[in-house]
């Protein structure tokens, strides 16, 4: 009787088995399948992927993946995207560049997430890595155009340069000069966030021009529209293209020469930008709506008769962003045009207007929920809901995998009944199996919380504010969700009990926060004690935590877990229990 | 010449000065459950813990329960509007709507370029008030002031260093330093002061107060 059984593959097959595995959550697994296994994976590993920058040290990652040459990094917590992180938290990403420039000089591609980038990172990165070819920055902020013209004249394999949503310090449009005349292999080009007046179109014109592999391009507002035809005419072969302002004279030359070229652009897929709109240019993309499956319409100021003439050009449309503008005649009629839509994300145009400026409800969702079987993402921004609406679409969408409703004005009840939407939101979990994130909103007791964790196995991430009425909430979804990863939580009445009754729980998860809740400082300082693999984050601004008594509520905790201790790059608002002095017994 | 903002801040005794009103944190007024809604479920689960951590965190907040009609309050301050367009616009809860950053300077810049086209239209520049919102780095209220008020920086910053102070309770270090900054039409961020009044009051869209950390 065999005792062992010797699986004796060379280690260049398991190598190529591998090299199909690219999901990280399979290549983690696959390392824990024996030591072996660990070892020829950690080698073959191309891609890391590291969801909280403070959970490990640049040196830790390169030790154990010597050979990687992709790697993504996430910052700031998510609620800093609503200013709730006060400047100068973290999230610098210098100290993972130095590290890699010596360690990983075949690195091709960085991919930032709410990190604080500087043009001091921007040059190192161009100096280091000889065959640099993705440079992805979504949310990040410290750099200037200064640092992208480093970038552009140094990494001479550059394929993407992509630019989501960052602050960019827009000193100049001219560091799109610094692109040499022999550079021609741009495939992508995602400029939208730059803010300044000047750029350099005919830098533009001619690097368009010369890259005849460029497939994205996405402009940002300062280009004029009767400059777009130029730029377009050089690159149809686009796939994806954002437009910059969206309005000029309405001078029949003008229009027929930026139709023309739209037109002649044959593979557009996703259309965006849209800043400023003259409705009387909106037919000009007609032509090419038949095949559009993304359109982001979430700056334009249009109203809904327009948005519906367009939308029913758009038979092939997946995904949709748009303003409230479109209301709720405007959802119906894209329930009806747009069967293939998947995503759909509705942004408020007067988010603090007390009064209503535009007549969108719960009955836009409904009828997309009813219109659009393949339907498994929302952003809805609203100012009522009923419990009736959300079960309706509960029933209608199965498929959700990702739900996030904003009721606009905290703790709205369901406008019918005045009762909680406790049951609305129990229905989304029940019904949508799926379910990887859900954000709440309206007036919520402990009883939605019950649901969620009754019912959200495979929630992976969860938005809560304003809701609540006591510790058993919390409870009961850091009990009940199985699958949670991170948890943010603002504004509602969970102190110390429930967090601490739980405690081991966060170690399972990437990270929670909550803000303006009922934590103690003296829950923190033991949670950080009992649990020396999380690192227990106090923000507060109004100064030491320890000058106050225990008892007293910090104003924001950010618990992560980590195998690289304590950060060392803390601002004086953030205070970390290692540093406490009354720990150093037991 | 760098403008600073010479704030001094004194260390606060935080439990006294820890006032819901002077605070403007509003959003603190919506921890209404904490008034008493729903005990019932929690005692039955945990029992009286939190009933007391309650009556201490209300004894800290020195706020009453009911913080309703203290929004309206807040407004009468000495930068309050009486401009009726302005009144819906005020930021009252920090970071909701959940928004993000890039998208709300973009309501706000369409709306405020509504206002300054107001504003022109009714012929001179003088006389006209000229509301711009102020911000200041670690205060969750953002508040308006009437540029035509003042005819200098000086007379600015000193209006400012007068009403942030009673908001800005916090241990900072005695040499941090505040500077005065200004968003222009073109969108770009500059310190204040490098430009003559009548220029900087013809192009300020908004203020911010930032910490110098250098």
């Amino acid at each position: 009787m065999h005792k062992k059984m010797a699986f004796s593959f060379p280690d260049e097959v398991l190598e190529h088995v591998f090299s199909f595995i690219q999901s990280d959550k399979d290549r983690n697994s696959v390392s824990l399948v024996c030591k072996s296994w660990y070892e020829i994976e950690r080698w073959c590993r191309r891609k890391v992927f590291v969801g909280n920058c403070y959970a490990v040290s640049p040196r830790m990652v390169i030790k154990r993946f010597p050979e990687f040459r992709s790697i993504e990094l996430k910052g700031k917590p998510h609620f800093a995207d609503f200013n709730l992180v006060p400047d100068g938290w973290g999230g610098y990403v210098f100290p993972w560049i130095v590290e890699m420039a010596g360690a990983v000089p075949w690195l091709e591609e960085i991919k930032l997430k709410r990190m604080v980038v500087t043009d001091e990172s921007l040059e190192l990165i161009a100096k280091s890595f000889k065959n640099f070819k993705v440079l992805i920055l979504s949310s990040c902020e410290g750099f200037s155009t200064d640092g992208l013209a480093a970038i552009a004249a140094s990494c001479k394999n550059l394929k993407e340069l992509d630019l989501r949503d960052c602050e960019v310090d827009d000193l100049s449009g001219h560091w799109l000069s610094h692109f040499p005349d022999t550079y021609t292999s741009l495939v992508a080009l995602n400029i939208s966030c730059l803010g300044s007046d000047e750029v350099s179109l005919s830098a533009l014109e001619r690097l368009v021009g010369r890259c005849t592999s460029l497939k994205t391009l996405r402009l940002n507002r300062a280009v004029p529209l009767d400059k777009v035809a130029n730029i377009l005419r050089r690159a149809p072969q686009l796939v994806e293209f954002g437009t910059g302002t969206y309005a000029a004279e309405l001078r029949p030359d003008v229009y027929s020469d930026f139709a023309g070229a739209f037109s002649s652009c044959k593979e557009l897929k996703s259309l965006s930008g849209f800043w400023d709109v003259v409705p009387d240019y909106l037919p000009a993309i007609y032509p090419v709506c038949s095949k559009l499956t993304s359109l982001n319409l979430s700056y334009a100021t249009i109203q809904s008769p327009e948005l519906i003439k367009l939308v029913s050009h758009c038979p092939n449309l997946q995904r949709l962003l748009v303003l409230d503008y479109i209301e709720d005649s405007g959802l119906e009629a894209l329930a009806s045009s747009c069967k293939d839509l998947q995503e759909l994300r509705v942004f408020p145009s007067d988010p603090f207007g007390v009064e209503p400026n535009v007549s969108l409800t719960e009955q836009g969702l409904v009828a997309v929920s009813s219109g659009c079987p393949k339907l498994q993402s929302v952003l809805y921004f609203c100012r009522r809901m009923s419990n009736e609406a959300l079960v309706t679409v509960a029933k209608n969408c199965p498929n959700f995998t990702r739900f996030r409703l904003c009721i606009i004005e905290p703790r709205t009840a369901d406008y019918l009944t005045l009762e909680p939407l406790d049951v609305g939101f129990g229905a989304i979990v029940q019904y949508c199996k799926d379910l990887q994130r859900l954000s709440l909103s309206g007036l919520l007791t402990d009883r939605v919380f019950e649901y969620i964790g009754t019912y959200a196995k495979k929630l992976e991430m969860l938005s809560v504010a304003f809701a609540g009425d006591s510790d058993l909430g919390l409870h009961h979804v850091l009990s009940g969700c199985e699958s949670l990863r991170k948890l943010e939580i603002r504004d509602c009445p969970f102190g110390d009990k429930a967090l601490l009754a739980n405690a081991a729980k966060l170690e399972t998860m990437r990270s929670l926060w909550m803000s303006s809740c009922a934590v103690s400082f003296g829950a923190c300082k033991l949670l950080a004690q009992k649990m020396p693999r999380l690192n227990v984050e106090v923000i507060d601004e109004r100064g030491p935590p320890d000058s106050r008594p225990e008892s007293c509520s910090v104003d924001k905790l950010y618990i992560y877990r980590t195998v690289a201790g304590s950060r060392f790059d803390m601002p004086p608002f953030v205070w970390t229990m290692e540093d406490d002095p009354s720990l150093q017994l037991s | 010449m760098e403008f600073q903002l010479g704030l001094a801040l004194p260390t606060p005794n935080i439990i006294m000065g820890f006032d819901l009103n002077n605070h403007g944190l509003d959003h603190l007024k919506d921890i209404g459950g904490f008034s008493g809604k729903s005990k019932r479920s929690f005692e039955q689960a945990f029992g009286k813990f939190k009933q007391e951590c309650k009556t201490k965190t209300l004894l800290l907040w020195s706020g009453q329960p009911n913080e309703e009609e203290d929004q309206k309050d807040q407004k009468k301050t000495t930068f309050s509007t009486i401009d009726e367009n302005d009144a819906e616009e005020v930021d009252q809860v920090v970071g909701w709507p959940p928004i993000k950053t890039w998208r709300k300077k973009m309501f706000q810049q369409q709306h405020r370029v509504c206002r300054i086209e107001n504003n022109r239209v009714a012929g001179k520049d003088n006389g006209r008030s000229i509301y711009v919102k102020v911000k200041m780095e670690g205060v969750a209220i953002t508040r308006k002031v009437d540029l035509r008020l003042y005819h200098s920086y000086q007379t600015l910053t000193n209006s400012l260093i007068t009403v942030f102070a009673k908001d800005k309770k916090c241990a900072d270090d005695d040499y941090t330093r505040y500077i005065l900054t200004y968003q222009d039409k073109e969108g770009d961020w500059l310190i204040a002061g490098d430009i003559p009044w009548q220029n900087f009051i013809r192009s300020v869209q908004r203020l911010k107060i930032v910490r110098n950390w250098s």
